[in-house]
């Protein structure tokens, strides 16, 4: 048998590949505006620039279709840097992040910070603590790496059973923003468009498996950093001179804030107040740069650090280092991945500003603006006149109820841009609901096929017979999520803040102690998932019922330190890990080598042949 | 192929070099937002100075520290001979 080839073999020609593609959407927005101008009915016009991208990212998926596994399930290991960074960051928190995040920092200004810079630091924290030896490692899912590192096939099952949740719950809350986003350029209904959203991401990712979600997921990170810089640049350049939006609106909050301090209160919040705006329309309840008026300073370090070790250990993100093609590279897509991630968190901070400046230099002139209009017969905002001290038939500040979803999306019409552009960030918004529910998706299949459907058995079956099941319990787990997306009322962002609770309580400890304590065994490692697990969901539905006063977004307070204790109590409790283990545990700490899982599964196929031979 | 009793050696540096990436960058993550109130009473390029530090700082700060470890780590593989042979 001939070894392994060291070096895989990268595409030398990505970088024309997607640079055509990022052309081919600026063409298709220039198209689009051209249309509008020769006279096209705004709903064809919409179509277009919803249609045209999506076309081109569903060919990429099927272009990338794979009969073998290590394609199947991780991309060839082949995923440069840079291209894993741009869609790890733009897949950790999807569309969800991408409009809920953006109305959080318009409604509560500097207190949606608590959510952006967990996600960085989430990134920082995976690059340093986890990535680089899970790829060393190299398992397709996380439960198929806990089971191989503390050799148990039951905390395998175990395991696998429970992250599902937190993954489905990520994935109905993309697919249900995708609706959102979606229905303003459809106009059908929702429950059309989930099914439209989940036949799109099952075309798109059912032939290439994470192959299918590395390269169309690039091409949608594209997409939805056009969609996102175009708009906001432009409104940056008509309010503030200045190309670059980012740095350019300091002078443009400090004006509007002396009309904010005549109009809002100044608010404090109680030390573990968590005042997240949900998905009805709300007011500007606090001026923008002040800190602690929504989410008090204890809620606000909470939930960041909740944050930071949920994304830390998403399984949305995590099993995907496995396509990096090699340790070094698996660290620096997180590097790309923190940039990414914080250039276009800054983004969707500025497009905040700009709204809120535009909102109230529009009031500040007593009228109420026509935009506002347009969004109240949408539904996704309400005037009430004659409140917060204003006078009958009068409306200031508090008097604009928004909805926290459709800011993003308004902006574009706030600052006078054609309905194009507005048409344009709602592209890019499904594009970032895809790009979650695409990596969710596969998660949640491979985690079933793999770990709960061949989990228990010692030899893997032939990677036909794995990926024909991974394709059909990638068909029904979207089938289940949209379902559930329909029957079930829930505020998308709320349903992202519980999955990674729950995600950070029932594997960051864990995943953590096994690279980094040696002592670690099987029974602690159980101990400490089950307990992680059961008391952050304890802590949701009580925080949920109103049981306990507290937020369910700050379940990972009682999570986390809950499963930490567990682990290590049981731990050293029962008897030290065996020789074998700790070898294996050496291994992982080393970037040289082969790749373990490669080898186990080499080794495994070796002892087969021979035992069928003789 | 790292040598046996490389291993020791490597796994110390690699550890104290994970120290030095996360500690002062938890505490700063964790600190600062703490102080921003008082801070946004300075000013810089017209940003209240608190929540700049807030956005902007943080993410300068995370991406100098991601940036520095993998220069760092790389340079600790390839001198205990724990690089991936390409």
């Amino acid at each position: 048998m001939t070894p392994m080839p060291v070096r895989r073999l990268v595409n030398p020609r990505l970088g024309p590949y997607f640079a055509i593609f990022a052309s081919a959407c600026v063409a298709i927005i220039v198209l689009s505006l051209i249309a509008e101008q020769l006279g096209a009915t705004p709903a064809h016009v919409r179509l277009l620039i919803l249609t045209a991208p999506l076309a081109l990212i569903v060919a990429i998926g099927l272009a990338t279709r794979t009969g073998q596994a290590s394609e199947f399930f991780a991309a060839g290991r082949r995923v440069p840097a840079v291209y894993g960074g741009l869609t790890f960051a733009i897949s950790a928190f999807g569309g969800t992040g991408l409009l809920a995040i953006t109305g959080a920092f318009f409604l509560i200004g500097f207190d949606a910070l608590c959510l952006a810079i967990g996600g960085l630091a989430g990134f920082v924290v995976m690059g340093v603590l986890l990535a680089p030896f899970l790829r060393k490692f190299g398992a397709y899912t996380i439960p198929s790496y806990l089971g191989a590192r503390f050799e148990s096939p039951a905390l395998r099952v175990v395991s696998a059973g429970l992250i599902c949740v937190p993954v489905a719950m990520f994935l109905v809350a993309e697919l249900k923003m995708a609706a959102f986003a979606g229905g303003f350029l459809t106009g059908a209904s929702t429950y059309t468009n989930l099914v439209l959203a989940g036949v799109a991401v099952t075309t798109t990712i059912l032939a290439g498996g994470y192959r299918a979600v590395a390269w169309s997921g690039v091409a949608k990170a594209i997409l939805v950093i056009v969609a996102l810089l175009i708009p906001v640049t432009i409104i940056g350049i008509w309010l503030t001179n200045l190309p670059l939006p980012q740095l350019s609106q300091g002078p443009l909050l400090r004006s509007f804030s002396r009309i904010e301090a005549a109009q809002l209160p100044i608010v404090i919040a109680p030390g573990l107040a968590f005042d997240m705006p949900g998905d009805a329309l709300t007011a500007l309840g606090k001026r923008y740069a002040a800190p602690f008026g929504a989410i008090g300073p204890h809620g606000f370090v909470t939930v960041m650090l909740t944050m930071m070790m949920g994304i830390a250990v998403a399984p949305w993100l995590l099993p995907r280092i496995a396509s990096a093609p090699g340790v070094y590279q698996a660290r620096k897509s997180l590097g790309w991945a923190t940039l990414v991630f914080g250039l276009v968190m800054l983004t969707m901070a500025s497009a905040a500003i700009f709204m809120r400046a535009i909102l109230v230099t529009d009031i500040a002139t007593g009228q109420i603006p026509e935009w506002i209009r347009t969004l109240a017969s949408l539904g996704l905002a309400e005037i009430v006149t004659g409140t917060g001290g204003a006078e009958a038939g009068r409306v200031n500040l508090s008097g604009i109820l928004l909805s926290r979803d459709a800011v993003l999306i308004a902006l574009p019409m706030a600052g006078g841009l054609t309905p194009v552009f507005a048409a344009l960030v709602a592209t890019g918004a499904v594009a970032a609901c895809l790009c979650g529910a695409a990596s969710a998706a596969m998660a949640f299949a491979a985690t079933l096929s793999e770990d709960l459907w061949h989990g228990a058995r010692k030899e893997p079956p032939s990677d036909k017979v794995r990926i024909t099941a991974s394709r059909a319990a990638l068909v029904a787990a979207l089938a289940g999520s949209v379902v559930v997306a329909m029957a079930v009322e829930a505020d998308p962002l709320a349903l992202l803040l519980w999955s990674l609770a729950l995600t950070g309580s029932t594997l960051f400890p864990v995943l953590v102690l096994s690279i980094w304590w040696k002592r670690i065994n099987g029974y602690g490692a159980m101990a400490g998932i089950v307990t992680g697990f059961s008391v952050a969901l304890l802590a949701i539905i009580s925080g949920a019922l109103n049981i306990l006063k507290i937020d369910p977004a700050l379940a990972g307070m009682f999570g986390i330190p809950a499963s930490l204790v567990a682990t290590l109590a049981t731990s050293l409790m029962t008897p030290t890990p065996s020789r074998h283990i700790l070898e294996f545990v050496r291994d992982i700490r080393v970037p040289g080598g082969e790749i373990l899982y490669d080898r186990e599964m080499r080794l495994l196929r070796l002892k087969t042949r021979k035992r069928s031979a003789g | 192929m790292i040598e046996r009793k490389e291993r020791k050696p490597y796994w110390r540096d690699t550890k104290w070099q994970m120290m030095a990436s996360l500690v002062p960058f938890l505490a700063v993550v964790i600190v600062l937002p703490l102080y921003a109130e008082r801070l946004n009473s300075n000013r810089f390029l017209g940003f209240p100075l608190g929540y700049f530090l807030a956005a902007h700082g943080l993410v300068l700060i995370a991406v100098i520290t991601v940036a520095s470890f993998v220069n760092r780590q790389d340079a600790i593989d390839h001198w205990h001979g724990a690089h991936e042979d390409t």
